[in-house]
C-alpha cells in the first residue's frame, strides 16, 4: 500500500500532476511557484521530502504523473535519501514517469565521485537527468520549463507520445570512459 | 431537468442550440475513445473495473435527450479528483469545440497508455534472466536503429522547412529575393562541384586499392622466391647433410675396389700357377689385359 502506482487512479481532465521530492525542501518551493503560472494545462504541484508519503492523504491525493528527485551534489544526504525514497515507487513509473535533477554540479567539480554514482542510478533506472542551476530566476525558469515538457508527454496530454516513447529519447548515458556492462 | 429549465428561464433559443449542439459534440467525442478501450482491453482489470464503475460508462448508454445534465456530472466526477468542479462548470460555458477536440485527443492518449499497461500484464510469460538477456541486445539494437531513423527524419524535416521557408521568401520578391537567388544558385552549383569531386575520389580511390592489391600480390612472390634461393644458397655452403652420407658412399666403393682387386690377383694367381695359355683365347685374353689395369695391392 505504501507503494506509489501510476495507474490506480483516473487521470484529469486537461490537467498534470508533478510531485518534487527534496531533501532540502529549497528549490521545490521556488520551482512549484513558477510550474504552476502555466495556462494551457491545469499543473498541479505536490512538495515532498521523501517518500512514502503520508496515507492520511491517499485518498484526496490526484494520479501522479512525473516525479521528480532533486538531489543537492553538495550534500551526501541528499542522494542517500533519493535513493531510499526510490524504493517506495511501483516499477510502473519507471517507464518515464520519474526524473532526477540535480542542482550545484558546478560547485561540486572537486567531487565527482557523488556527481558519477548519480548518473550510474539515472542509467540503472533508464531515467532522465537533469542539471538545473537554482540561484538565478532564470535558472529556475528554465528548469521548470523543461520539466513542463517532461510533464506534458508523461501526463499523456501530448498526442501520439507516451511516457515511454520520451524516455528512450532523454535516457541517460554513461560516458564511454567509465566501466559499464556490455552486451558481449 | 434542471439546468434546461434554467436556459429556457433566460428565453434566449439561439444559445440553447448553440450549447446543445456543442454538447452534443462533446458527448460523441468522448465516448469514442471510451468505446475503442473498452473493446481492445478483454480481461476485467483495473481499468475495467474503473470505467465500469464511473459515471463515464454510464455516458455510453444514455439515450440522446439525456445528455447535458451527463455530461456535468462526468466532468463533475473528474473534477473531483482532478480539479476544482465550479471552474469547469464555468469552463464550459466558453468552451470551443476545438478545445473539445483537444481534450478528445488528451484523453485517447491517455486511454491508449493505460491500454498498453493492461496489455504488458497480460501477456507473461515465464522467461529466465539468461533468456531475457539473449534477446536484449536485438532489442537494443532495434531500437538505437528506430533512434537513428528518427533522427535522420528530424534532420530532413527541419531541411524541408528550411527550403520552404527560403522559397516563400524568394516567391515574395523582395530586395532579399535577389540576394537569397544568387546565394542559392551558389549553393546549388557548390553542391553539383561536391557530387563531381566526390565521384573521382571514389575512382581514385578504387584505382589506389587495385594498385595496392596487385603490389601486395608481388610482394608475396617476391617473398617466395627469396625463400626458395636462400633454401639452395645454404645447402650448397653447409653440405653438412650431405656429408654422412657422402662419407659412407666413400666407403662402400674402398671396400669393393679392395674386394675387386683381391679377386683379381686370385685370378692372376691361378692362371699363373695353373700355366694357363691366355694368349690364344681372345675372351680370356682380354680379361687378362684388364687384370692389369689395377696396381698389385700391398
Amino acid at each position: 500500500m505504501s507503494l506509489l502506482n501510476p495507474f490506480n487512479k483516473r487521470p484529469g481532465l486537461n490537467t498534470a500532476t508533478i510531485l518534487l521530492v527534496e531533501n532540502e525542501e529549497q528549490f521545490q518551493q521556488s520551482l512549484a511557484n513558477v510550474l504552476v503560472e502555466e495556462t494551457a494545462v491545469t499543473v498541479n504541484v505536490r512538495l515532498a521530502k521523501t517518500l512514502p508519503l503520508p496515507m492520511k492523504n491517499d485518498e484526496s491525493r490526484p494520479r501522479i504523473d512525473l516525479v521528480v528527485f532533486i538531489i543537492n551534489l553538495t550534500l551526501d544526504k541528499s542522494v542517500k535519501s533519493a535513493k531510499a525514497s526510490l524504493k517506495y515507487l511501483d516499477p510502473g513509473y519507471f517507464l518515464g514517469k520519474v526524473c532526477f535533477m540535480v542542482t550545484n554540479a558546478r560547485q561540486a567539480l572537486g567531487c565527482t565521485g557523488r556527481l558519477d554514482a548519480v548518473r550510474q542510478l539515472a542509467v540503472s533506472l533508464h531515467c532522465p537527468l537533469l542539471f538545473a542551476e537554482d540561484q538565478t530566476p532564470e535558472g529556475v525558469t528554465s528548469s521548470a520549463r523543461r520539466l513542463l515538457t517532461i510533464l506534458k508527454v508523461a501526463s499523456g496530454l501530448v498526442p501520439n507520445t507516451t511516457a515511454l516513447y520520451l524516455s528512450n529519447l532523454t535516457r541517460c548515458a554513461m560516458p564511454p570512459d567509465i566501466d559499464q556492462p556490455s552486451f558481449d | 431537468m434542471t439546468l434546461e429549465s434554467r436556459w429556457v428561464s433566460q428565453g434566449d433559443l439561439e444559445k440553447l442550440r448553440r450549447r446543445e449542439i456543442r454538447y452534443t459534440v462533446a458527448r460523441h467525442i468522448v465516448t469514442l475513445p471510451l468505446l475503442r478501450v473498452l473493446t481492445s482491453s478483454e480481461d476485467p482489470l483495473k481499468l475495467r473495473r474503473f470505467l465500469t464503475s464511473s459515471r463515464w460508462f454510464d455516458l455510453l448508454h444514455m439515450d440522446a435527450s439525456d445528455n447535458t445534465g451527463s455530461l456535468k456530472e462526468m466532468v463533475e466526477t473528474v473534477g473531483q479528483n482532478g480539479g476544482p468542479a465550479a471552474e469547469n462548470c464555468s469552463a464550459l460555458e466558453g468552451v470551443l469545440p476545438a478545445e473539445m477536440l483537444r481534450i478528445k485527443q488528451q484523453m485517447s492518449n491517455q486511454c491508449f497508455e493505460m491500454a498498453v499497461q493492461l496489455n504488458a500484464g497480460k501477456s507473461k510469460r515465464s522467461c529466465s534472466t539468461s533468456e531475457a538477456e539473449r534477446e536484449l541486445p536485438n532489442f537494443v539494437s532495434e531500437l538505437e536503429r528506430v533512434k537513428g531513423v528518427h533522427f535522420n527524419s528530424t534532420l530532413v524535416l527541419h531541411r524541408l522547412q528550411m527550403w520552404h521557408a527560403i522559397g516563400e521568401k524568394m516567391k515574395q520578391a523582395g530586395p532579399d529575393a535577389a540576394v537569397l537567388k544568387t546565394v542559392s544558385d551558389r549553393c546549388m552549383a557548390l553542391c553539383s562541384q561536391i557530387k563531381q569531386l566526390q565521384i573521382e575520389n571514389r575512382n581514385l580511390q578504387n584505382e589506389i586499392t587495385e594498385i595496392q592489391k596487385q603490389r601486395l600480390e608481388i610482394k608475396r612472390l617476391t617473398h617466395e622466391k627469396m625463400k626458395e634461393m636462400e633454401g639452395l644458397m645454404s645447402s650448397k655452403e653447409h653440405p653438412e647433410k650431405y656429408n654422412a652420407v657422402l662419407e659412407k658412399g666413400l666407403a662402400n666403393l674402398e671396400k669393393y675396389k679392395k674386394m675387386t682387386i683381391v679377386t683379381q690377383n686370385v685370378l692372376r694367381g691361378i692362371l699363373l700357377a695353373c700355366k694357363v695359355n691366355w694368349l690364344d683365347d681372345p675372351t680370356l685374353r682380354e680379361t687378362v689385359m684388364t687384370l692389369e689395369e689395377f696396381p698389385i695391392s700391398e
